[in-house]
């Protein structure tokens, strides 16, 4: 996803003059044609995340369309009173995207994991916050969204959950409409471990590439049947709790820090988030036969 | 003390005891940097968003008070105005919104934030070609936040000569992290730093045009409460207070005797 991005605003700087790249000396190898190309729209100003989010703010208080680039906990958990007040509250629109999803660099241990990224943003007001699964969704969410006028958080992913689906900003899509009584919420890269998870048993799937604003009516649709939400993130949680009218079950981060390194798909299956977990207790949710 | 200088002041006083809030000293401290920053910019009170003015940011929200009694005497709106000062309703809010008081470029209020603003401002400007420059006041006290030291070294290592920062050097952190030596400290973070008596407006203007080539400091060396005596001797007692009615009048006298 990060080389989708890449590509995308690209494009988007070539068709529009007031794309600017605010990056905190991350991707910058992979971001050097753009450097040499328009070398007055890349600033890989240095390693104060801080300091990034506010230079974009005052570059959008001048009519630009800053991008901030780095890794997801060092730009939103950090910062989250610069993108509290100097971007939000003071009307001043830049996109955040990310790199480094939750656990993508499970071998960096809990300082390189993002966990708050998406439940905090939430609860900044005036701010839309997009998880693309996939390449085509980050393009496509970039392109439709770069130039909204509202902050945008875009929480990308190393990872990729391979299926196409239909994509458009505030709107989740149906992966899978049994018919049946339980009902899996998720986003992002994880509909990779649901999907297998769900095989054959009596149950439907709803995405969402945007976690706020949420599609209400598509949960709406949905809300006679058992909720449970499955995502290696927080946000879409609270978000569908917000939404929803009873009780929502969860899968989801534990209220630990998990630090036994190795891959994200080692810890997807430490904390319960792999295809046979989320069997498991997909299949308890189910009423018996 | 300028005629302007005093009636700001002595307006700030009324509106603090009209409306029962306070920031006075650190008030007090920025009026002759904010008048003289203004002194040198191109702007239009008649027009407060003219495309081609210079922009000013008060980094140091909380000295809301005397910097809209700065905006008032230069004429942005009336001074009357000030008077509902952080009450229901009003759009004068003890930290100032730039969506609600005409010529407020940046909303300021959490320390060590409208400076990495105004880096920004300043860059976008630069990106432009515009000739416009960027004015960014910042309080000591807020130079304990390591945010402003960020945004110096990148304004710094940008060189970004359209970017004046004013420091407010009033020593509003002796009780904890007072920093000693401001201008040495921008000097070595490679800023074109110049240090001067931050109550005298010809002096203030001096440094403030003085050409740079790069990211340029004026430190000017401030007193908090400046010209009430028993606020300069004070400041902490008067960090938030309002004054009453009886002191209120004190306060002016003591403005007042000041100024002769």
């Amino acid at each position: 996803m990060r080389k989708q991005f890449r590509d995308t605003v690209t494009e988007l700087a070539e068709a529009d003059e007031r794309v600017v790249l605010v990056f905190g000396d991350i991707s910058v190898f992979l971001f050097e044609p753009f450097a040499r190309r328009f070398p007055t729209r890349f600033y890989n100003l240095g390693i104060c995340e801080n300091t990034l989010v506010s230079v974009a703010a005052g570059l959008a208080s001048q009519g630009f369309i800053p991008f901030v680039h780095t890794i997801a906990p060092f730009v939103t958990e950090r910062c989250l009173e610069q993108i509290k007040i100097d971007v939000s509250y003071n009307r001043f629109p830049i996109n955040i995207v990310t790199c480094g999803a939750t656990y993508d660099y499970a071998w960096d241990g809990p300082t390189h994991q993002a966990l708050a990224d998406m439940g905090a943003l939430r609860l900044v007001p005036g701010i839309d916050i997009v998880q693309p699964g996939t390449r085509e969704e980050t393009d496509q969410l970039l392109r439709a969204r770069y130039n909204s006028g509202t902050p945008t958080y875009f929480r990308l992913s190393d990872h990729s959950h391979g299926v196409s689906l239909p994509v458009a900003f505030g709107r989740g899509a149906v992966v899978r409409d049994s018919g049946g009584p339980v009902t899996v919420i998720t986003a992002g890269p994880i509909l990779a471990n649901v999907l297998p998870a769900v095989e054959a048993l009596p149950v439907n799937v709803i995405y969402f590439s945007t976690i706020k604003p949420l599609d209400g009516e598509l949960l709406s649709a949905y809300a006679h049947t058992r909720l449970v939400v499955a995502h290696d993130a927080t946000g879409l949680f609270e978000e569908v709790c917000a939404h929803a009218a009873g009780p929502v079950a969860r899968i989801g981060l534990p209220d630990r820090f998990v630090s036994c390194y190795g891959t994200i798909h080692d810890i997807r299956r430490e904390i319960g988030l792999d295809p046979e977990h989320i069997r498991q207790v997909v299949t308890e949710l189910l009423p018996l036969r | 003390m300028t005629p302007t200088a005093r009636a700001a002041r002595e307006w700030a006083i009324r509106c603090s005891r009209t409306s029962g809030q306070g920031h006075l000293p650190s008030s007090f401290s920025i009026i002759e940097l904010a008048l003289s920053a203004y002194a040198v910019m191109r702007h239009d009170p008649e027009a407060p968003r003219w495309p081609e003015r210079d922009l000013f940011i008060l980094s140091k929200g909380h000295a809301a008070l005397g910097y809209y009694c700065v905006l008032a005497q230069l004429g942005y709106f009336p001074p009357a105005d000030v008077e509902r000062f952080g009450a229901y309703q009003s759009a004068f809010g003890c930290h100032p919104d730039r969506l609600k008081v005409p010529g407020v470029e940046a909303s300021c209020g959490s320390l060590g934030h409208g400076i990495g603003i105004a880096v920004g401002m300043a860059l976008g400007l630069r990106i432009r070609g515009s000739a416009r420059r960027v004015f960014v006041l910042v309080g000591d006290g807020e130079a304990n936040e390591g945010s402003l030291w960020e945004a110096v070294m990148v304004a710094s290592d940008r060189r970004l000569a359209n970017l004046t920062i004013l420091y407010d050097h009033n020593r509003s952190q002796v009780r904890c992290l007072q920093i000693p030596n401001p201008t040495e400290r921008f000097v070595a973070f490679g800023c074109a730093t110049a240090e001067v008596d931050g109550h005298d407006d010809a002096s203030l203007v001096a440094a403030l045009r003085q050409p740079a080539d790069t990211v340029k400091v004026v430190v000017g060396r401030t007193v908090k409460g400046y010209g009430c005596a028993s606020m300069e001797e004070n400041f902490f007692e008067w960090h938030r207070k309002s004054p009453s009615a009886e002191v209120c009048e004190a306060l002016l006298s003591e403005l007042h005797a000041k100024a002769v």
